[in-house]
């Protein structure tokens, strides 16, 4: 009665017609594929970087690896070159054979895109390819919404793969063994689910040192941490559900290990249940980690992130263009992302598809 | 894997106070403790007869020069209207009533005790080195120098009835000596500064001071006494027990424990037929009847509520605030409903600025803090952060009458010079990154701590600019309290802060830049600077940080620290610019402090129904409101009330005050 587990058994397949067959879930679906996919390579999109230079007679292809420097295009700095910069320098020489390709958006969400100039948000600008405008401290606004979407989904990603292996670990070892194990783990959860969230993000965000993988890493293990519990609950009574099945008792019969019938036996047959999760997983985990920066107790700055953004927005009301991109950028991934979440527990509906009438 | 055991720390301290909270309670405020302040004081001043002085009045010395500064001209408004309700903000709510001990430096103190009390001798804030009469009729500098004579105010009163008398003088001398007090820095300064107490009547006393200053009766008899009567169970825990209790008060405004709205707002309220009400220099202050203060954590918030009519003023220091929140063009200001100020003031300002500490490597080495300073864009900061609103310092103390050194200059932005000092620190190789390495292939990057949600934005155009000069800035931000206190703690690299000056004649230095402030161990006992070791020497480099000073870049130089003692010693003004110069001279070339901003002028706007005296605030006022010369028109407020509603205009335009312009 071994399941094959990854391989699409016709069951699944037909799920996964299902999942196609419901348009809106599916359009979404594409949707925020395609913005992930884009996302991983932005750089090549929305970058200060140029995509090509082509100077005296040589490429260079800046995008990935280290700095160029101004000195080895002939300008008289030290530092990283500005290919804005150089473009217009080299589009200003009549022979033409130094050019510069830039990404479509040629800010990195860190810079300041209007040297020279005073600190203030400025409305969209077409021409000086700030789509979206930028922020109080000249930044832009489409690079910071870009990057920011990148660090919430890695984010997301992260806090996923953790929360569901302590979840659903320490679920399926409820619900397997029950009895006292049961009792004392669901009474410790009760308890630590009792401690206030917020207050502790709050105390440790203010205590942490610095350092951007540090806090990043800080920050996501503070919200497992709280996270986790949920999970427990679907996994502990599915795997209850599970353990009374006749192919468990087999297995148990044929001397498989506690581990063995758990991952292989019990875990494929309720991972429905996981996988309608999933979407909404994201959903909160997003929302979390933008409402955490919103307060201020997220990322450290300068991290491009949607928060950070809403929180300048709300304080620049008399600059509308700000809150109304992390806005509308808000919305729109955790509607796409709910509308692929019910159209994921639609398809794999069990009341549809149990084979166990 | 500091922080998760200070977060356990921090739980287990948390389980700890709940659980020893029950039985701790009761016999704290029983009454054992009521007798022990005066008892205590007894001992104190039995045991201490050479400090509490006391003589007939007979012993007064004859022909002192009594003053009470009533020459000098008045700056508020005698005709200012009293009563109303003034609405305003504080950033966070008050966690005590108490006005000294811990947390009491909250945004209330200034209202329970900095704006409103008067002191003894008051500084005039017009006239440079003036000062009037507070709590006193008049005073006299005594001919040695050194000692200020006092005559009580007899009018003066506490707001429970009581007058005020040498008692609480006695005791508030006491109190800021005692031990229980839990301020090592008041026990210092009372120490340190006040050598004796003579007391000749329940209205007359003197204090002797260590050294003659040209500012003495401003410098040392601008200090608030404490209640003697109500302060009966000073002693040890008296910090638990006063830190919701209302005290008696000598100022306009007390704040009554019915008025305490937990969480949301206080409310002040103008005392009854005040004692000084009709006094000169405190006529014309203090003027609404009810002063309330409303609970807004967010600046951008309090912009907000001011311009929806919530708030009666607001400080627009912020150039956000005031080009884009509240410009011009804002339909209230633009009707005149609402008057937009400047006001070029005259004070040291808060010495904003990086404090490099010197005592985390690599960033001991001069040169490499040098590189700092060159690769620090303030005055890109100043230009286009601030719109051109701030100036760099030039000196480590500006804003105050002259310069404390004639000719030294902050290092300017240059990626170039710095990368040259950086590159004598031994960091002089490129990496891929854009960073500077040295041999060991050690990275040019330090973090820079922050606090309070201010400097959030500022802080990445630094980082931006630095990294021209190859160097990487990380930033921390971190909410006042903890940030402040990494910053004592010297636990920061960079730190970006402020002190917040006096009013003074001329600046401080021990406190930022002794070396008994950095470490305990810097000199031996017999006086001997510690040394850094040299082969064989033995180790006699100084280890021990003193936490919780205001030596936040660590500065340890015995020859400074000679300079240093010699100007608290000096007696005349000459003196003191000499040796102020040659302390600023050394603070530059040590480079430990990359110069920030000020800026020159206070900024806000105001409904227009708050007046303000013909010049609108004193010179020394670091705060529209400080010395509370405002004051509510009900006329002009109902008349604006109406206004919003039907959109009737008024004459508005920029009110700008700079007769104070320019030190």
């Amino acid at each position: 009665m071994n399941l094959p587990r990854l391989r699409l058994d016709p069951l699944t397949r037909k799920k996964l017609q299902r999942f196609r067959s419901i348009r809106r879930g599916y359009v979404s679906f594409l949707i925020l594929a395609a913005a992930v996919v884009l996302s991983l390579a932005a750089e090549l999109l929305v970058n200060s970087r140029a995509l090509v230079v082509r100077h005296e007679g040589r490429w260079h292809f800046p995008t990935y690896g280290r700095i160029h420097t101004g000195k080895e295009f002939g300008l008289d700095y030290a530092y990283e070159v500005n290919y804005r910069e150089l473009r217009r320098k080299f589009a200003a020489d009549p022979t033409g054979k130094n050019w510069v390709l830039l990404p479509p958006v040629p800010y990195n969400p860190l810079e300041n895109c209007h040297p020279g100039e005073t600190f203030r948000p400025r409305p969209p600008d077409w021409a000086r390819q700030n789509f979206l405008g930028t922020d109080q401290i000249n930044r832009d606004i489409l690079a910071r919404l870009v990057y920011g979407f990148r660090n919430a989904l890695a984010f997301a990603a992260a806090f996923i793969v953790l929360t569901y292996a302590v979840g659903i670990s320490l679920g399926c070892l409820m619900g397997y063994f029950g009895g006292w194990f049961d009792l004392l783990v669901q009474r410790l959860i009760e308890i630590w689910s009792n401690i206030p969230f917020l207050f502790v993000v709050i105390i440790v965000a203010s205590i942490v040192p610095a350092g951007i993988g540090m806090n990043l890493g800080v920050l996501l293990a503070i919200v497992v941490l709280f996270s986790w519990t949920g999970m427990t609950y679907y996994m502990r009574s599915a795997t209850y559900r599970e353990k009374a099945r006749d192919y468990v008792h087999a297995a148990q019969v044929l001397g498989a290990s506690t581990p063995r019938i758990l991952f292989r036996h019990i875990l494929p047959n309720v991972l429905s249940t996981i996988v309608t999760f999933i979407p909404f997983t994201i959903a909160s985990s997003i929302s979390a980690l933008t409402a955490l920066d919103f307060l201020g107790f997220g990322l450290p700055p300068p991290t491009p992130s949607w928060g950070e953004l809403l929180r300048q927005g709300t304080s620049n009301l008399q600059s509308p263009w700000i809150v109304a991109s992390a806005f509308s950028a808000l919305v729109l991934v955790l509607v796409l992302v709910t509308f692929i979440g019910e159209a994921i527990r639609e398809a794999f509906d069990p009341k549809k598809f149990t084979l166990y009438q | 894997m500091r922080p998760p055991f200070r977060f356990i720390l921090l739980l287990a301290a948390a389980l700890l106070l709940v659980a020893s909270r029950g039985p701790a309670a009761s016999p704290s405020g029983a009454a054992p403790a009521t007798a022990t302040m005066e008892a205590d004081l007894k001992r104190t001043l039995a045991a201490e007869p050479e400090f509490y002085l006391f003589k007939p009045l007979a012993e007064l010395p004859a022909g002192l020069e009594w003053q009470d500064g009533a020459a000098l001209p008045e700056f508020a408004d005698p005709n200012a209207r009293k009563g109303g309700t003034f609405n305003y903000y504080i950033p966070d709510f008050p966690r005590t009533l108490r006005t000294i001990g811990p947390d009491a430096t909250g945004g209330i103190r200034p209202y329970l005790l900095d704006y409103v009390e008067p002191p003894f001798i008051a500084p005039h804030p017009n006239v440079a080195g003036g000062a009037y009469a507070g709590l006193v009729s008049s005073w006299a500098v005594g001919p040695d120098g050194k000692t200020i004579y006092y005559r009580i105010d007899p009018k003066a009163r506490w707001t429970d009835g009581r007058p005020l008398t040498t008692d609480d003088v006695i005791f508030t001398l006491y109190f800021m000596r005692s031990p229980h007090l839990n301020e090592p820095w008041y026990n210092d300064y009372y120490k340190k500064n006040y050598r004796q107490l003579i007391v000749y009547d329940r209205l007359t006393f003197a204090t002797v001071h260590p050294e003659r200053k040209p500012d003495l009766a401003v410098r040392f008899g601008n200090w608030v006494p404490y209640p003697r009567h109500a302060y009966a169970d000073f002693g040890p825990g008296w910090i638990e027990r006063f830190q919701w209790r209302e005290t008696p008060k000598l100022g306009a405004y007390e704040l009554k424990a019915k008025d305490i709205d937990k969480g949301r707002a206080v409310t002040l309220s103008r005392v009854k037929d005040w004692w000084a009400a009709d006094k000169r220099f405190f006529r014309g202050r203090y003027n609404p009847d009810r002063y309330r203060l409303e609970v807004i954590r967010d600046p951008d918030k309090a912009v907000e509520a001011f311009a929806r009519g919530d708030l009666d003023l607001m400080p627009l220091g912020q150039p956000k605030h005031w080009y884009e929140t509240l410009p011009e063009t804002h339909p209230e200001v633009a009707a005149g409903r609402i008057l937009r100020y400047r006001f070029y003031n005259r004070t040291p300002r808060p010495d904003w600025g990086l404090w490099i500490n010197r005592s985390k490597p690599p960033l001991d080495d001069r040169d490499l803090r040098i590189g700092i300073q060159h690769a620090s864009n303030i005055a890109l900061v100043c230009a286009q952060f601030f719109r051109g609103d701030a100036e760099q310092m030039q000196t480590r103390s500006d804003g105050y009458g002259w310069r404390m050194h004639p000719t030294i200059t902050a290092r300017p932005f240059d990626p170039v010079a710095a990368r040259a000092a950086f590159a004598r620190a031994g960091y002089s190789t490129q990496g891929e990154d854009g960073v500077l390495r040295n041999a060991a292939g050690q990275r040019l990057s330090f973090t820079i701590t922050a606090y309070g949600q201010a400097q959030r934005d500022l802080l990445p155009v630094l980082k931006q600019e630095a990294l021209k000069a190859g160097l990487e800035f990380k930033l921390e931000i971190l909410d006042t309290t903890t940030g402040w206190k990494k910053m004592q703690e010297k636990n920061h690299e960079i730190a970006l802060a402020a002190l917040s000056r006096s009013v003074e004649l001329y600046p401080r230095y021990w406190e930022m830049y002794h070396g008994t402030n950095a470490y305990a161990d810097a000199y031996t006992k017999d006086g001997q600077p510690s040394k850094v070791a040299t082969g064989a020497e033995p180790n006699l480099k100084p280890s021990k940080v003193v936490v919780q000073t205001n030596n936040m870049t660590m500065t340890y130089i015995a020859e400074l620290d000679r300079l240093i003692e010699a100007y608290d010693r000096a007696e005349t003004l000459d003196e003191i610019k000499r040796l102020a110069a040659a302390i600023e001279q050394i603070i530059h070339d040590d480079a430990a402090w990359v110069n920030g901003w000020q800026r020159p002028f206070l900024r806000g706007a105001a409904w227009r129904y708050v007046k303000w005296p013909p010049g609108f605030n004193v010179a020394q006022a670091r705060d529209l409101e400080e010395f509370f010369v405002h004051w509510i028109d009900p006329d002009l407020q109902k008349e604006t009330v109406a206004a919003r509603r039907n959109g009737r205009s008024f004459p508005g335009g920029l009110q700008n005050f700079d007769q104070f312009k320019g030190n």
